[in-house]
């Protein structure tokens, strides 16, 4: 069979897997199971993308972010959904900035260690050998050594990304202050590898990669698996999974075509692969048989836990020099984890914090130059954009959200394609985490200023990726999924993605969300082949 | 490639330029607009400049946004952030362009625009005692920074740093967001795959 783009009237009604989202673990899993032999569905509600797709702009790359029907956001610290979700093949990694630190030890064991939030069932040496694999595989630049803070693991394939000015003027302040910095770990290539060209510096990753430079899931596993053969039918929004014939099992996943149609996809196997926010829905919308509080929910935790990180952003002008902010990549230059240890913090603050330096900054969009002072408008931001294009610095302090059962994923009252209900993210920080940013942003003030950078401010306290929701974990009734996201109550229903974090670190989560996924693809081929 | 997505499309497709247009005009990246009875494809600048028809917005919602507009960015006006609004509010939610997708506002958007503007001029009229496009830009400043903080008195309507920005945004985007706003700025815009449109 080859594998290829099918439109949704010629999709096969079974499949030995069908697996829902075709972005990052989406396609992960389908390359692993394709190449294993099995017969692969991938469904995906957005468009095929293509590298021709990838416009350099701020403005068309508002085009790739979920399209689908609308999230609601709420809570003392509401969620960005709008802006953290993708869709179409690649799904939000495909606009990812491959920033990819892996987590620490201490993330692993924070309930046992500090008597707070979760413990992993699984520790950083179970996922060590896959973090090794999955950078090997996909090309990751740094510099292990000069990451002082790093967890043991192979040295990353290839050099540090080059740096501008920016990054070192920031890193200035750091170094005055006694703290060290290192090139941050990139999934973007700082030479040619594998057939992929080396990075250009352009810093438009936030519009996508063409040149396939940056990992995005179009340049690593989506080709290997249409390869294999795993067919990819676009437009076709799962709307719930279907009862097979004991509660235990899953028959396959319904869905709507971009016509309004409604299909079903039958399968030995699924795959929940369609995002931290979208998993929980479709659990929770699926009602079928004896599914009565949505399927897999058995504990009731389906949706809870959910988490983001905090972002402090820490800003400042370095009038006698060009800071070349337009230059880079969108992700960062260099990374400062000095403060990573969960208590370090102090004064009330607990949780991790790692920095991210001298990120790309257009003149324009959410993350750009105008809005590093939102409050200024008329001839004061005329006069503020001619100085900053030129001369603005920027830094991001993430801070951890701890894991609290009251962020949730829930269904909200809107009704979307085929007559489910759409969901709603419930999040507010504790007050422990609340203080992590606030100490951040006081803690980059005074770096900045060592650096000599003028007139310094902090933003305000935004939020950044998405974990938990279905939770990985070894009791059944505190927890989802088991650490192979096999779900504690379907046997064939596997899930994937960050939503399993039982802990969501203060690391950007994609580097591990890859290596999980490798993990439970290649366990459940193990299984399956025996 | 987009595809069409069922929840949305039926509704906007109603009142909005004809599909095959709108797709063509993706491709090449103008928006379509009608003026004086024809269809053409024109940059949002070109599209004010040529008065062409709005779909979404009326005329006095128009003047409002661009007086608004040009108050928070100035040389939004003729950089035709009315037209460019009004073009993406006529597209399904998913064809969308407008930073309003990010800020986690539900759709429809029209709604949120009209609520806005209509809070905005209702604010004026009761604090500076004129429309607001009659306000000057003096009289109209404190009223304006009065929304992100969002101590502006009286508002009815949606929340007002939540307008604020997103009226911000899409006057940053038509004055500093396009290749012509770069090399204005000297900075390089190094594109891998040029936008389709210079707004
Ligand atoms: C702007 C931005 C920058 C980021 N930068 C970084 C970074 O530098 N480093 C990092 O580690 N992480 C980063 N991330 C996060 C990273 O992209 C995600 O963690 C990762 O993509 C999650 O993988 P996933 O497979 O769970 O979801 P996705 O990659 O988002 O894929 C989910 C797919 O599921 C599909 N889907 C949703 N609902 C349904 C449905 N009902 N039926 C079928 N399919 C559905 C979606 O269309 C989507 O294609 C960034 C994210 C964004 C948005
Ligand atoms: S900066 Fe590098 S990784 Fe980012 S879009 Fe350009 S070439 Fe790709």
């Amino acid at each position: 069979m080859t594998g290829s783009h099918t439109a949704s009237a010629q999709a096969p009604k079974r499949t030995d897997a069908v697996i829902v989202g075709a972005g990052a673990a989406g396609n992960l899993f389908a390359a692993v199971l394709a190449e294993a032999g099995k017969s692969v569905l991938v469904l995906d509600p957005g468009p095929a993308w293509k590298a021709g797709d990838l416009y350099s702009s701020s403005i068309w790359s508002r085009r790739l972010r979920w399209g689908g029907p609308p999230v609601e956001s709420t809570g003392a610290n509401a969620f960005g959904a709008g802006f953290n979700m993708g869709w179409g093949t690649g799904g939000a990694a495909l606009h990812h900035y491959g920033t990819w630190p892996r987590l620490m030890p201490s993330d692993f064991t924070m309930k046992s260690e500090f008597g707070k939030g979760l413990d992993w069932p699984i520790g950083y040496d179970d996922l060590r050998p896959f973090y090794d694999r999955v950078q090997e595989e996909v090309g990751v630049s740094g510099d292990a050594e000069a990451e002082v803070w790093r967890p043991a693991g192979a040295p990353y394939p290839l050099p540090p990304l080059q740096q501008f000015a920016q990054a070192r003027l920031l890193a200035k302040g750091f170094h005055a202050k006694g703290m060290k910095t290192a090139p941050s770990p990139m999934a973007i290539l700082s030479q040619d590898y594998k057939g992929r060209p080396a990075c250009l510096y352009d810093g438009w990753c936030d519009a996508g990669c063409p040149i396939g430079a940056l990992a995005n899931p179009l340049v690593t596993y989506h080709p290997r698996a249409v390869k294999g053969g795993a067919r990819f039918v676009n437009g076709a929004h799962v709307t719930q999974l279907i009862p097979g014939k004991t509660t235990r099992q899953a028959a396959g996943v319904e869905y709507v075509d971009s016509t309004g149609t409604t299909h079903t996809a039958l399968a030995d196997i699924v795959i929940l692969a369609a995002s931290t926010v979208s998993n929980p829905s479709i659990l929770l919308n699926s009602k079928g048989g004896d599914w009565t509080n949505g399927a897999g929910n058995g504990s009731g935790l389906v949706g809870r836990y959910f988490m983001t990180h905090s972002i402090a952003s820490v800003y400042g002008f370095f009038d006698d020099e060009e800071t070349e902010n337009y230059m880079g990549v969108t992700g960062a230059q260099a990374t400062n984890m000095d403060h990573y240890g969960k208590q370090s913090l102090g004064g009330g603050a607990f949780g991790s914090l790692q920095w991210q330096l001298a990120p790309t900054m257009k003149p324009n969009d959410l993350l750009g130059v105008a809005m590093a002072r939102a409050d200024l408008f008329g001839a004061d931001l005329t006069a503020f954009m001619e100085r900053a294009v030129h001369h603005l610095a920027v830094m991001f302090g993430f801070g951890e959200g701890l894991p609290l059962l009251e962020n949730r994923i829930e269904l909200s009252d809107r009704i979307g394609p085929g007559g489910m209900k759409t969901p709603r993210v419930v999040h507010s920080f504790a007050p422990e985490s609340v203080k992590v940013s606030e100490m951040a942003a006081q803690l980059g003030l005074g770096i900045i200023k060592a650096g000599g950078a003028s007139e310094p401010w902090a933003g305000p306290m935004a939020t950044a990726h998405m974990m938990g929701g279905t939770i990985m974990g070894n009791d059944p009734s505190a927890s989802v999924t088991d650490s192979f996201g096999r779900s504690h109550e379907i046997d064939n229903l596997v899930i994937a993605g960050p939503g399993l974090f039982p802990t969501a670190g203060a690391m950007n989560p994609n580097f591990t969300n890859h290596a999980l996924a490798l993990r439970s693809a290649e366990h459940l081929v193990e299984r399956w082949l025996s | 490639m987009q595809t069409r997505q069922a929840f949305d499309g039926q509704r906007r497709d109603q009142h909005g330029p004809d599909r095959r247009t709108l797709l063509k005009a993706a491709g090449i990246g103008l928006f379509a607009f009608n003026v004086a009875g024809v269809e053409v494809l024109l940059s949002p600048a070109e599209a004010r400049a040529r008065g062409a028809v709005l779909s979404v917005l009326s005329a006095e919602d128009a003047a409002l946004l661009e007086a608004f507009g040009e108050a928070l960015v100035p040389g939004a006006r003729a950089a035709g952030i009315a037209h460019f609004v009004d073009a993406n509010l006529a597209r399904p939610h998913h064809e969308s362009l407008l930073t309003v997708r990010y800020l986690d506002v539900l759709p429809p958007h029209d709604a949120f625009y009209r609520a806005g503007l209509a809070a905005l001029d209702a604010a004026s009229r009761a604090v500076l005692g004129v429309p607001f496009v009659q306000a000057s830009a003096a009289a109209a400043k404190p009223l304006i920074a009065a929304m992100l903080p969002g101590t502006i008195a009286p508002w009815q309507g949606p929340p007002a740093a939540l307008f604020y920005l997103t009226v911000r945004s899409d006057a940053a985007d038509l004055v500093y967001g396009t290749r012509a706003a770069f090399d204005r700025m000297q900075v390089p815009y190094l594109a891998h795959i040029d936008p389709p449109s210079d707004w």
